[in-house]
């Protein structure tokens, strides 16, 4: 008996080693690209004309992220996608949270039919909207405005549907308990319910911020004016050709400092950022 | 202190009736226990009471004021829930003030009656953690605790001891009697546990099928139960029952025969029951003692023995192929298969008519 557990405790402990080795291995892969773009911006683009390999060996210079501090528009394209993520975000936020408390909470005619067309929104593509959206923007004259870049996203049928089921984990007996406190209806959702919601929030407000700050196509198609760009169209537009090998140490550089905000965020965020994608978050 | 008055209060989900026409006093300081089975109406009854159900027909007095077109909060009633529903975001000290705070209580005052009610149930040490810190029998004291400070005038409690171990339920139950002794409030606990009811309560309210079977204090109910339903639900084993022919017994009283032959001469007063029914006759195993084989009323063969330490059940398979439950010394020697003898306790029997109203022994000289 003994020996039978000994062993399964050592095939335990090699299965574990195997899959950690398999993780690093799978972390370096997706590390290099990373680092090799960190190595890129710290060249001259001259010297990376001639051999990109040059980047394992010295001199290496911070030519290119002065040059950005003094020359792009990069300043500009983070404020906007700050702008633009944070306010998407908090709008997704307020909105999901609202709607997911009406859908678990109230009674309302109609609310199961709502509640489907609102899921029916998570098989809709983008592509399939995108033309109308566009026109539809023009017409109220919303391009080239924040809140043209800010609106499409605060339709989240994955937010409402997330914070729906949240609210309906919680059991209602914490709203009848606050309802014999004296507490209305407003104050139970602000000061009861929606505090205990706190780790779905920060989940669905991590992700809509990820999505927001990466999100190319319609930021591009509605922020035409250069002072509108968010950073990956205004990154992309620094690009001259597809293949380019001009400017590489510059585009590195622009790159990297596109993805300080993002790396920051995942840091303070870490843990539920892991929660949300191994799923103890819902 | 005002007592609580329940006047024809009817509840209805969609086509099911789930509260029929219910009416009920209960005094002021008074220890009321719904109890019943599941389903039975009786949490139904109590969120009624609380507000969290609305009434579709009656009307709910505390006191003088009608509350049951107010809202929860307005009533002065205050509710211990059976999953304990703290807020698990807030301290221990902000779970029992919120409610004083919504009603804008001074400060000083709050922290006096929380600092208070803490004390009293010895949880001010816990008073700066959170719910999710402490255990389930101290949270179950914090939400006692949070009812407590909003000086209620009822109490209500839905099953608060059911998600506690069986060491923590008993003496979580003995100090929900000191505290009724100590505030001066009327309490309503709901429970399916008869022992629950049985300790705790004035009175008991035994429910079933949405209506009331019985209201009466716990030794009312366990010695002169209305009908076979309150019989049958408090008291450990459940009754033994028999459909039994009446006849004529000593002093006016009754004698009923079972199927089997045996013959059991009752206290109960033949002028009292109505005329002209089947009854059925209901005991308890404590009225039934294991004798020798030809010595009781009645014989028969034992199926099983339970041994309970001071006393043995033993279920006995009559004649006429029924089983009855009665009781033996705690060092019984009787075993399956034993052919033994039941002697019968006529005066602690009761008889159901038709209408399955109980008839029970003389007392006083007075026949119910």
């Amino acid at each position: 008996m003994r020996t039978q557990l000994a062993s399964g405790a050592v095939g335990r402990a090699f299965g574990d080693r195997l899959i950690l080795a398999a993780t690093i291995a799978l972390a370096i892969v997706m590390v290099i690209p990373m680092l090799w773009a960190v190595g890129l911006s710290l060249k001259t683009n001259q010297e990376l004309l001639v051999d990109t390999q040059s980047v394992l060996k010295a001199p290496w210079t911070l030519i290119n992220y002065y040059d950005i501090l003094i020359g792009s528009g990069v300043f500009r394209w983070l404020l906007n996608s700050i702008i633009v993520s944070t306010g998407m975000s908090l709008g997704v936020l307020v909105l999901s949270s609202l709607a997911g408390y009406g859908f678990a909470r109230l009674e309302f005619p109609g609310r199961n039919v709502i509640f489907v067309l609102v899921l029916f929104g998570l098989a809709i593509p983008e592509q399939a909207v995108i033309l109308v959206r566009h026109q539809l923007f023009s017409d109220l004259d919303l391009h080239n405005t924040y809140a043209g870049l800010m609106l499409p996203g605060m339709s989240a049928p994955f937010g409402v549907f997330l914070m729906t089921q949240y609210f309906k984990a919680i059991p209602t007996e914490i709203d009848e308990a606050a309802m014999l406190d004296n507490a209305s209806r407003f104050k139970i959702f602000w000061r009861v319910l929606l505090p205990m919601t706190l780790p779905a929030q920060a989940t669905l407000g991590i992700f809509t911020f990820l999505h927001a700050w990466n999100d190319y196509w319609w930021p591009m198609v509605s922020g035409t004016n250069q002072q509108m760009y968010t950073l990956t169209v205004g990154i992309a537009s620094t690009q001259q050709n597809f293949a380019e090998s001009a400017g590489l140490g510059y585009l590195m550089a622009q790159a990297v400092f596109a993805s300080l905000p993002v790396l920051i965020v995942y840091m303070f965020f870490q843990k539920y950022i892991v929660r949300a994608v191994s799923g103890a978050a819902t | 202190m005002p007592g609580i008055e329940l006047k024809n209060v009817t509840k209805t989900f969609g086509a099911a009736t789930v509260i029929d026409n219910v009416s009920l006093s209960i005094r002021p300081h008074e220890f009321m226990v719904f109890l019943g089975p599941s389903g039975c109406g009786k949490s139904t009854l109590l969120r009624m009471i609380a507000g969290l159900e609305s009434v579709d027909a009656g009307e709910i007095w505390i006191g003088d004021r009608r509350v049951d077109q107010l809202a929860p909060g307005e009533r002065r009633v205050a509710m211990v829930f059976q999953h304990y529903a703290l807020y698990p975001h807030m301290s221990v000290r902000e779970n029992m003030s919120f409610g004083l705070r919504n009603v804008r209580l001074p400060d000083a005052e709050i922290e006096k009656r929380v600092d208070a009610a803490a004390k009293m149930l010895e949880i001010t040490h816990l008073l700066d953690r959170k719910p999710g810190q402490i255990s389930g029998g101290q949270r179950q004291r914090v939400a006692i605790g949070r009812a407590i400070v909003k000086e209620p005038h009822l109490f209500l409690f839905d099953e608060p001891l059911s998600n506690l171990d069986a060491a923590l339920r008993v003496r979580t139950r003995l100090e929900i009697a000191q505290l009724h002794q100590r505030v001066d409030a009327a309490m309503i606990f709901v429970t399916h546990d008869q022992i629950e009811a049985m300790t705790l309560a004035h009175r008991i309210v035994v429910m079933n099928n949405r209506k009331i079977e019985q209201i009466g204090t716990p030794m009312e109910i366990y010695s002169r139960p209305a009908t076979t339903f309150v019989a049958s639900f408090v008291g450990t084993p459940a009754m033994n029952f028999s459909p039994v022919e009446l006849s004529d017994g000593p002093n006016g009283f009754v004698s009923a025969r079972l199927p089997d032959g045996a013959i059991v001469a009752t206290r109960i007063d033949k002028a009292s029951l109505p005329a002209s029914q089947s009854f059925k006759l209901g005991i308890r195993a404590e009225s039934l003692d294991i004798c020798p084989a030809g010595q009781g009323e009645t014989v028969g063969v034992a199926q099983f023995v339970e041994r309970l330490g001071d006393r043995t059940l033993v279920y006995v398979k009559l004649a006429d192929g029924a089983t009855i439950v009665a009781e033996d010394a705690g060092n019984s020697r009787v075993a399956i298969n034993d052919q033994v003898g039941v002697k019968f306790d006529g005066s602690e029997a009761h008889l159901f008519d038709d209408q399955d109203r109980g008839h029970h022994a003389v007392l006083d000289g007075s026949a119910t």
